[in-house]
């Protein structure tokens, strides 16, 4: 792994215990203890009210493809090898939309609304990104 | 008093460019001076008149608000740098009426200039940090998610995605000033790479070198100067930063459905009032998404809805005039608006839209939580 090339999140304070949980395999999400809002990306704050006392809660990683995009133009070379490759954006079925990638399929096999669950890669020893696999029936 | 206090009271006396496409020759700083420049002189008015500024900030560090303004030699009374990407110019445009309206400026240059072409700006970073490390990367990613959705809920094809590459192509032909002039057929268009898929290559902006720059005025004022004054008569913008968490998030309805109900009510008019569109088009599908949600069409309708010449110089709802940026030029939504004010004076030659007395223009950015209109008249 150490020759993992492609970008690697940005750690912040704020968004660290959900890099933390990743590499655990967990998958969670900011809960706000003043209003109850279930946000992510991770902010310093709750986008419903702007309290500062946020939570972490885990999520059950289900949700669905709202859409995607393949990607046959390559933008940066560490995914090279990866062409063409998805980019979805998957709604949570705890109410938050965020933008990952659909494995374990060929990009035809995707489809809007399909039901994915979370997975996780190991992409270097700090670091594990949440992605997402359909949920076969 | 409310924004309908606006109406008619602002109007765009001057706009200048410059050549669009390789400009090897000139920074970005150099060909936002050679638009403004221009565009005082298209209203006849003296570079000292000017006291409003705003400029917009390009690629490499180029249309510094203050650097320019230094450059420009402006001592202006108002302005600043406003950054909303593709919303920019629009955005500018509103705020300058403000300021005129309330007095506190007279007369307002707005000044766009980019040398990206040259620079080779590839657009390949991500929209937002989180989604660089699974490969998100360039601006057309909302718009492959809108058009792929799109096809899902309501049948469109790419084949009608197609007809608005083929047709602002159709009319950059008649546009001296357009960087892309090769026809191009349904063949061409279906045979072309995807880049983001489901869009191909015709459905991404031209990138191009140039610089754009318009001059406001009061409707009073603007009867003394050269040109026919064009009016605003209506204008409208929402932003959406918490687009993630709206459920149409990929459609852009919930910003573009409230710009609506802002730049109709103003103008007292509806999309049926409505003679020309201009789309801030960095992808195509955000011509499918603009005539959905400000009503010319009915939900889902718009790849049917665009097919058979409605969309032609010569049909029902000429879109992109000009060629809009995947044919005539890549500024940031400018080369619409000085498009529909030439338009509206009667000055486009061979791509003269007949008898045209009322176009809207539409501007979107960023992830698109940046939103925007303008209904111009003569």
């Amino acid at each position: 792994m150490a020759d993992y090339t492609k970008p690697l999140p940005v750690i912040e304070p704020w968004n660290e215990p959900y890099w933390r949980a990743a590499q655990r395999h967990e998958f969670v999400a900011q809960k706000c203890r003043a209003c109850g809002y279930i946000h992510l990306p991770p902010g310093p704050a709750c986008t419903n009210c702007l309290s500062d006392d946020q939570d972490w809660v885990a999520l059950s990683g289900k949700g669905t493809i709202n859409s995607y995009g393949v990607y046959h133009q390559l933008w940066h070379p560490g995914f090279k090898d990866d062409l063409p490759y998805n980019v979805a954006l998957i709604e949570l079925a705890e109410g938050p939309q965020i933008i990952s990638q659909v494995t374990g399929c060929t990009n035809e096999e995707l489809t809007c609304g399909a039901a994915v669950e979370v997975s996780f890669e190991d992409v270097t020893p700090e670091v594990t990104l949440p992605k997402f696999r359909l949920v076969r029936p | 008093m409310g924004l309908h206090d606006l109406r008619d009271q602002i109007c765009i006396a001057g706009v200048g460019d410059t050549q669009q496409g390789a400009v090897p020759t000139k920074s970005g700083d150099e060909l936002a001076i050679d638009a403004a420049r221009a565009a005082i002189q298209d209203c006849g008015l003296k570079k000292d008149d000017i006291d409003g500024f705003f400029a917009q900030p390009s690629y490499g560090r180029q249309g510094d608000y203050l650097k320019l303004g230094l450059m420009l030699g402006l001592n202006p009374r108002a302005g600043g740098a406003v950054e909303a990407s593709g919303a920019t110019g629009c955005y500018m445009i509103q705020h300058a009426a403000l300021l005129l309206h309330s007095g506190m400026a007279n007369y307002v240059l707005l000044v766009y200039g980019t040398n990206q072409k040259t620079n080779r700006n590839r657009f390949g970073g991500a929209l937002l940090e989180e989604h660089a490390p699974y490969g998100g990367f360039n601006p057309s990613l909302p718009f492959a998610f809108a058009f792929r959705r799109h096809m899902h809920l309501y049948g469109t094809t790419e084949e009608q995605l197609a007809t608005i590459a083929i047709n602002q192509r159709r009319n950059a032909i008649l546009n001296p000033k357009a960087a892309q002039k090769t026809p191009i057929t349904l063949d061409d268009y279906m045979s072309a790479r995807y880049i983001v898929e489901p869009l191909r290559m015709f459905d991404y902006c031209y990138i191009t070198d140039g610089g754009h720059a318009f001059v406001l005025t009061t409707a009073e004022r603007a009867k003394d100067l050269r040109k026919p004054p064009v009016y605003i008569r209506g204008m409208g913008r929402q932003e959406a930063f918490r687009a993630y968490e709206t459920p149409d998030l990929v459609m852009q309805s919930f910003q573009q459905e409230r710009v609506a109900k802002m730049v109709f009510p103003m103008a007292d008019m509806t999309s049926k009032d409505i003679q020309a569109l201009y789309v801030q088009d960095a992808y195509s599908p955000a011509i499918i998404a603009a005539l959905e949600n400000y009503g010319f069409c009915p939900k889902g309708e718009a790849g049917r809805w665009i097919q058979g010449g409605r969309i032609a110089l010569e049909g029902e709802l000429p879109i992109n005039a000009n060629g809009g940026q995947l044919s005539e030029t890549y500024m940031v939504g400018w080369q619409n608006t000085c498009d529909a004010v030439r338009q509206l004076r009667g000055e486009c030659g061979p791509r003269q839209i007949k008898d045209v007395e009322r176009i809207m223009c539409t501007y979107t950015g960023g992830l698109r939580e940046h939103a925007g209109a303008l209904i111009l008249r003569r």
